[in-house]
């Protein structure tokens, strides 16, 4: 309608004169009078403007026009000529799929933008491990990485996938002529329809062998429980029913677990009568170790004692109990107390691949009845199979020459099991199908690039009763091909693995687009009669297992095999890995061996602070069974069992790529068989190595940054005065709380969305997760080890570790200590400290002081409650940062996009990487201060959304990409204006409180004091 | 003419006429440069170019070339910052204060030390600007009508007070020394032989004709610039105070900042006048009129100063003891017992402790004395800032946060860079410009030179 008005210029156009058809004709109303002016000499030659002038102006507007030019050089975006269903841009697909990096399993949800994942999301359907680790965040980066293998390669020059498969194919008969074996040795492989592809070879091949090995391995845990249950699986663990938690060892919301146990500690973890208590007793300080109530140092030769100790005590058995400490025995003593009142609904884990320990555990699990409770014997978790035995007679096998074809998928022997480099060669042929040239690819005959889980299509069952797929994201980056297909090529089968996936599904009577939607199916609940006889079996077989627990090793040092973010070393080339701080020593880009403070000082280890911070520490040479591994940086960790070490696998890689090739050292060289821990001489080195770490101060100084009570207290007083004490001003009007105490006018913080978000201290476990999702989420860059040694590090939110320290304000004041001898005590972690974490992001304040120090108002303050950052008014005087009470400012000290300094560091150097990139987020220049926006790009999107559909936004309708990617729902995010939301509820928690409410910030994130259940 | 009490101490001593101040003063831009000069020069100019050197750096790959983290946003930038304004503060208390006070003895010295005064906030001039993160956007900062919509500067930030008031006293200050100039220009002028120098000067004296109505003008212009130039003597130091005083950061958030920066900057300003006209005085021979009655006026100052500071430094503590604010106790006790305590406690040394020696009459006399004492107050007032900015940001409120600070060797170039370059400016405007304001000298000859003032007494005498 509106676009039928027509306007006219006068009244000879609407009465279409004849003038107006004539002036219709010409272009312009009036005769140009060109002859006049160029015709007459005279008039030129008196004309102002002379040639001379004329060629001036011209060449001053070329150059002008020009300089003009001279701007940013523009990149040519081309719109689809085809527009693919499905794809808008601007609008995310999401894509239910499975997460498998070769250690890991999750169920996740896959973000892509006009084609490419760009994140991955916690998978949203409640399926088996649903949660996200910072492993399972980062992985999408690896797809993306340009250390990845891009076309069959055999030795250092290209082949093609024919070569590849029909050398393979002549390797093969030619084994089989020469009755050699054709091996297959891959990881822990719980694909169905893998399988089925390997039951096809193993049919097809009498010599066929199929070897599951996993680097980071459990194999005795398998055995165990193979023996009690007959299925070679982990039992599922039920821990939100669990009231009682006694660790022995076992990093069980670490790094590393076949099953995430987080999201079900934290159920338990809530504070409350039905809290539960978590004891651990272990050698290094674990990220587990920092959650418990009680926690107790003990060496790693010792857990088996301590198990059969604990056994003793909760089963009145008496069988053999080893060498163990007064100190361990006390509180196992109150563990087993706990424990027998709380039969049926507590657990006992054991620690490291331990076959003896593993059934002590599960004995003593029997006695308290909680062998098909807790402990779900009967519900296989099939994520690790592997089997260490089998990789040992691989070896002799290849010793002796006895491999004719060798086949190596997804594994990487020639780094992780010592001695098998040198075994590779002596396979008549051999082909690596990897995602990189690494160490074992290396080595191999042909090397042959597989597609990474985002470009793949498979299915799996990760548990007992729940079938999940994978479907690709993208369609692959290189000349990749699964190694399903290249197996069944030998037997001249040419079906895509897609549809033997698709097949697959149909033939358990699903529909492939339900379950490509959900992601998977849950068959069942798992339970089967599997475990009906394991108690029985593990009861009989203690005393058995307490001998040979009480025969292990033990030496003056013990290294301690433990895992970091980068796990087992899959993704040891992703640098949002590396950068991600450990969550209790908080250092970057490194392994290294933790020490406790008395054994440094014991060997000379020092840890020394640099004039700019940086921190240095010795080196130790470890040797274990004369094997020797030099240049061990030494960290001194409180909290580390004396004569114990830690020592992190998954680094030390020499062919992952630029970015983590050397960095740290390789643990494995010092693992044989899978083992805990080792027996190790232990020896000063000379130099020193530079350790990253972002954070100097270890402890609260005696301040409320972590409220923290006990459960007790905590019980005693609902409201909170006692032990969540509100920070108050004497002033003229009396009493006012802090917030309310205020210099400046409140901003309206009722009529739009009031953005805030809670974050349960009893909740965080200090994984990391939400630092990397943050990381990929807001483009945040990477800065590498020399930055972060800097203080440089550029996280938007970092989550702070504080030790307990054996000196307090009331501890000096009773003992008389001076003020100066007080503080500089107070530094000083205790040797068995209590951990707590905090994550901590721009609080978003409210009366912020960064607002009001900007010179040119680039961070204000909007009507929803958020502090803003506008990048490009940001003229960097850094002022915002100083003033900024939390110190979550970060400053781009550098072009980290072009200097070269970051290019094998910074993932968005190369045009692989840059494509990880959100686009919805500006990638900031140099210069310019970053925080944290509270994720603007989320608000954005769904109040769009809420507009579109012309509806008020639901409470719940999106979460920012921190709150997202925590399992443990330790994070809270919402608008405390919508009644409905769950974060206006938690405001109103008595446990809540705001960080530094003394400075009168009014912040918009506040915190839930930690209770701790100590008995 | 005034008649000056005989107790008096002359003010210009020898037997001096007014043909005699004339030459002394215009000797060293009529003769050519000596050795040393150029020495000094060639150490000046390089140093300038290190300097040069590390801002084309810094601004070719970033402020991460400078030693600065997370947790310490300020370093030696604004330290430099801070202690060359604090340097340019003597200059116009001499030449506007002590001119509204009539104090005569500051006419041998106000044209060095507004010079210095210039030249020093030119320097610190330079660190907020290359400081920024983006220096080809600075302009930002200017409350300039533009183009990219509504947006205006923020008037709430102490940052922007800054641009204001720096911007306020270097023009002002400029002014005022260059209209002191222009009767002495006038006198070069007139006295210069090679027409291209006669030329140049002429420029510069502005057409002065010596007229009665010049000197009327001349005198009420003095008068009106330094009734402004006197508030900006303690607005400029009050508002650099402010960057500090208005945040949150134990340590910095202080009410006493802005009275005990001022005195801070006087103190630091009178100590690098004394070094320069100690140099200027021996080399230039100037003793007549630069006498130590003008040195020991200038220590009693500083020993003044010095004393405030000192109160101010121990007030601070007794605050942070008294106020019971845990942070605030943390951070002054950090100060002194902390990593950087040796920089703590050379400032106490330096700025309090050595001051006290001007209460002897022998020392504070004592030209020797008096250079090495005005070094060393330099010396402590860099760092007071230098403690005051990093040891209150190093360690603030989350101990989580805490970092350390270590100078790059580009910090270092760069503030070495701004040393030269003051000299370099400095040792021009000796050889270039009358460094005594000679005509305002002469005005006070016949009074409060010796040998007037001998010849009075006599007179007296003869009379009674």
């Amino acid at each position: 309608m509106a676009s039928e008005k027509k306007y006219w210029k006068g009244f000879d156009e609407l009465g279409n004169t004849p003038v107006a058809q004539k002036l219709a004709q010409n272009e312009f109303a009036e005769e140009l009078p060109v002859e006049a002016i160029l015709g007459d000499g005279a008039v030129l030659e008196s004309a102002n403007t002379s040639r001379r002038d004329f060629l001036k102006f011209v060449g001053f507007s070329t150059a002008a026009a020009t300089l003009a030019a001279c701007e940013n050089p523009i990149v040519e975006s081309i719109p689809y000529v085809v527009k693919p269903e499905a794809i808008t841009p601007g609008i995310p697909n999401y894509y239910a799929t499975s997460y498998v990096d070769g250690q890991d399993f999750a169920s996740v949800l896959i973000k892509t933008r006009e084609g490419r994942p760009i994140k991955v999301e916690p998978g949203d359907k409640g399926f088996f491990n649903s949660g996200t680790t910072a492993r399972a965040q980062a992985s999408v980066l690896s797809l993306y990485d340009s250390a990845r293998l891009s076309g069959p390669v055999k030795g250092e020059e290209a082949s093609d996938w024919k070569k590849v498969e029909a050398a393979l194919k002549s390797a093969v008969e030619k084994s089989k002529a020469e009755g050699k074996t054709f091996t297959l040795l891959t990881s822990s492989v719980f694909s169905p329809s893998t399988k089925g592809v390997i039951e096809r070879m193993r049919g097809a091949y009498a010599n066929f062998n199929h070897v599951q090995w996993d680097a980071a391995s459990v194999s005795q845990k398998l055995d165990v429980w193979e023996a009690l249950t007959g299925n070679r699986a982990l039992p599922f663990y039920d821990l939100a029913s669990a009231k009682v938690i006694v660790s022995i060892g076992e990093d069980f919301l670490g790094a590393g677990m076949a099953q995430q146990m987080a999201s079900d500690y934290a159920v338990g973890r809530k504070p409350g009568a039905g809290m539960s208590r978590h004891y651990q007793f272990e050698s290094n300080l674990s990220m587990t170790g920092s959650n418990a109530d009680q926690r107790v140092k003990v060496k790693a030769s010792e857990y088996g004692a301590a198990l059969a100790y604990l056994y003793n005590q909760v089963s009145g058995a008496s069988v053999r109990v080893g060498a163990l400490s007064a100190d361990a025995k006390k509180v196992l003593d109150r563990a087993a107390k706990d424990l027998v009142a709380h039969k049926g609904a507590s657990v006992v884990f054991s620690g490291g691949n331990i076959g003896a320990n593993e059934h002590l555990a599960a004995a003593i699990n029997a006695a308290l009845s909680n062998i098909g409770t807790t402990v779900q014997a009967g519900k296989s978790v099939y994520v690790a199979q592997g089997n260490d035995r089998s990789l040992s007679n691989l070896a002799a096998d290849l010793k002796a020459g006895r491999v004719g074809a060798l086949v190596v998928w997804g594994a990487n022997p020639a780094y992780a099991a010592p001695g098998f480099a040198e075994l590779i060669k002596k396979a008549t042929f051999s082909l690596a199908l990897t995602d990189r040239l690494d160490e074992t690819a290396a080595l191999c005959t042909y090397a042959a690039p597989v597609p990474h889980y985002l470009e793949s299509w498979n299915d799996y069952t990760p548990v007992a009763g729940h079938y999940a797929v994978a479907q690709p994201t993208i369609a692959p980056l290189f000349d990749s091909k699964p190694a399903q297909e290249v197996l069944m090529s030998l037997l001249g089968d040419s079906t895509s693995y897609k549809d033997v996936v698709r097949n697959s599904i149909s033939a358990r009577g699903l529909s492939v687009n339900a379950i490509l939607h959900d992601g998977g199916v849950q068959l069942s609940d798992g339970a089967s009669g599997a475990g009906s006889g394991a108690a029985a079996k593990a009861l009989a077989g203690a005393s058995v297992a307490a001998e040979e627990a009480a025969k292990a090793a033990t030496g003056e040092w013990e290294v301690v095999f433990y895992q970091k973010a980068v796990g087992a070393g899959f993704q040891s080339n992703n640098p949002w890995l590396h950068e991600l701080p450990d969550p209790i020593s908080r250092v970057t880009w490194d392994n290294y061996v933790t020490i406790s403070a008395a054994d440094a000082l014991k060997l000379g280890v020092e840890n020394t602070s640099e004039s700019n911070g940086a921190i240095n520490g010795s080196y130790l040479t470890l040797t274990v069974n004369g094997t020797t591994l030099e240049r061990v940086p030494a960290w001194i960790q409180p909290g580390q069992a004396a004569g114990t070490l830690g020592l992190a696998l998954g680094y030390g890689r020499t062919k992952v790529g630029k970015v983590a090739d050397n960095v740290g050292v390789n643990a494995y060289s010092l693992m044989k068989g899978g083992s805990a821990y080792a027996v190790a001489k232990v020896s000063l080195a000379e130099e020193e190595h530079q350790f990253a770490s972002v954070q100097l101060g270890n402890t609260m100084m005696g301040r409320k940054i972590v409220n923290e009570t006990t459960l007790a207290t905590f019980l005693a007083d609902s409201t909170g005065k006692s032990w969540n004490e509100k920070a108050e001003f004497h002033t003229l009007q009396g009493t006012v709380n802090a917030n309310d105490a205020n210099l400046w006018p409140d901003h309206d913080h009722k009529t739009m969305h009031m953005w805030n978000m809670s974050i349960d201290l009893n909740s965080c476990i200090g994984c990391g997760a939400c630092v990397v999702a943050c990381h990929i989420e807001n483009n945040v860059p990477v800065v590498g080890k020399d930055e972060v040694r800097r203080f440089r590090d550029m996280h938007w939110l970092r989550i702070d570790r504080y030790y307990s320290s054996d000196t307090s304000h009331e501890s000096a004041e009773a003992d008389g200590v001076g003020v100066m001898a007080k503080y500089a005590a107070m530094e000083v972690p205790s040797a068995s400290p209590e951990v707590v974490f905090q994550p901590v992001m721009c609080q978003h304040c409210n009366h912020a002081p960064c607002e009001t120090v900007c010179p040119v108002a680039a961070t204000t303050h909007s009507q929803e409650g958020l502090n803003h950052m506008t990048y490009n008014r940001c003229i960097g005087t850094r002022y915002c940062a100083n003033n900024c009470p939390y110190k979550v400012r970060r400053f781009n000290w550098f072009n980290y996009m072009k200097n070269d300094k970051f290019s094998s560091v910074n993932p968005s150097q190369d045009d692989l990487g840059r494509m990880v990139l959100n686009p919805d987020v500006t990638v900031r220049s140099r210069g310019v201060m970053e925080k944290c926006s509270f994720c603007i790009q989320r608000i954005q999107y769904a109040k769009l959304e809420a507009k579109k559909k012309g509806e008020p936004m639901e409470a719940g309708a999106f979460t920012t990409a921190c709150a997202q990617a925590c399992s443990t729902g330790a994070m809270s995010f919402g608008d405390v204006n919508n009644a409905k939301s769950a974060v206006a509820a938690v405001k109103q928690d008595p446990r809540a409180y705001h960080l530094l409410e003394e400075v009168g910030t009014q912040p918009s994130v506040f915190y839930q004091t930690k209770v701790r259940n100590q008995a | 003419m005034h008649y000056e009490s005989p107790v008096r101490e002359p003010l210009v001593l020898g037997n001096k006429t007014y043909h005699d101040i004339t030459l002394d003063v215009v000797r060293p831009v009529e003769s050519t440069a000596p050795k040393a000069w150029w020495i000094a020069f060639s150490i000046a100019l390089a140093l300038f170019l290190w300097g040069v050197g590390a801002i084309l750096w810094t601004i070719a790959n970033g402020i991460g070339s400078w030693g600065l983290n997370k947790t310490v946003g300020w370093a030696w930038d604004i330290t430099n910052f801070v202690w060359w304004v604090g340097i340019g503060h003597a200059g116009t208390l001499i030449s506007a204060v002590l001119l509204l006070f009539r104090q005569k003895w500051r006419m041998s010295i106000n044209r060095s030390a507004e010079a210095m005064t210039i030249f020093s906030v030119i320097q610190a001039g330079l660190f907020p600007v290359i400081h920024m993160g983006r220096v080809w956007v600075a302009y930002f900062v200017l409350p300039i009508p533009n183009q990219f919509g509504s947006l205006w500067v923020n008037f709430n930030s102490p940052l922007l007070w800054d641009v204001f008031a720096l911007s306020t006293y270097l023009s002002v200050s400029t002014v005022f020394w260059y209209v002191g100039l222009i009767p002495d220009f006038a006198m070069i002028r007139d006295r210069a032989i090679n027409p291209i120098q006669k030329h140049v000067y002429r420029i510069l004296a502005f057409g002065w004709g010596g007229k009665a109505k010049h000197w009327q003008r001349f005198e009420e212009v003095s008068l009106v610039l330094a009734g402004l130039a006197t508030p900006l003597v303690l607005s400029v130091h009050t508002i650099v105070s402010m960057d500090f005083a208005t945040s949150v950061i134990p340590g910095w958030h202080t009410t006493i900042f802005p009275p005990y920066f001022v005195a801070g900057a006087i103190f630091s300003g009178f100590a690098m006048v004394q070094t320069l006209l100690i140099i200027v005085r021996k080399l230039f021979k100037m003793e007549d009129y630069i006498t130590i009655q003008h040195i020991e006026m200038m220590n009693i100052i500083i020993m003044v100063t010095g004393s405030i500071v000192g109160v101010a430094y121990i007030t601070e503590l007794f605050i942070a003891y008294y106020s019971g604010v845990e942070y605030e106790q943390y951070a002054f006790l950090n100060r002194a017992t902390g990593p950087y305590w040796w920089a703590y406690w050379s400032m106490m040394t330096c700025n309090v402790f050595s001051p006290q020696f001007m209460w002897s009459k022998k020392l504070r006399t004592n030209l020797v004395f008096t250079f090495i004492i005005s070094i060393v107050v330099n010396i402590g007032m860099w760092f007071e800032r230098f403690v005051i900015i990093v040891t209150s940001l190093h360690r603030d409120y989350l101990p989580s946060s805490w970092a350390m600070f270590s100078p790059t060797s580009i910090d270092i170039a760069f503030y070495m860079g701004t040393i030269g370059f003051f000299f370099v400016l400095f040792l021009l405007y000796a050889r270039t410009f009358p460094v005594i304001a000679q005509a305002e000298l002469k005005t006070i000859l016949k009074s409060s030179g010796e040998s007037q003032k001998k010849h009075h007494t006599e007179d007296d005498h003869a009379h009674h």
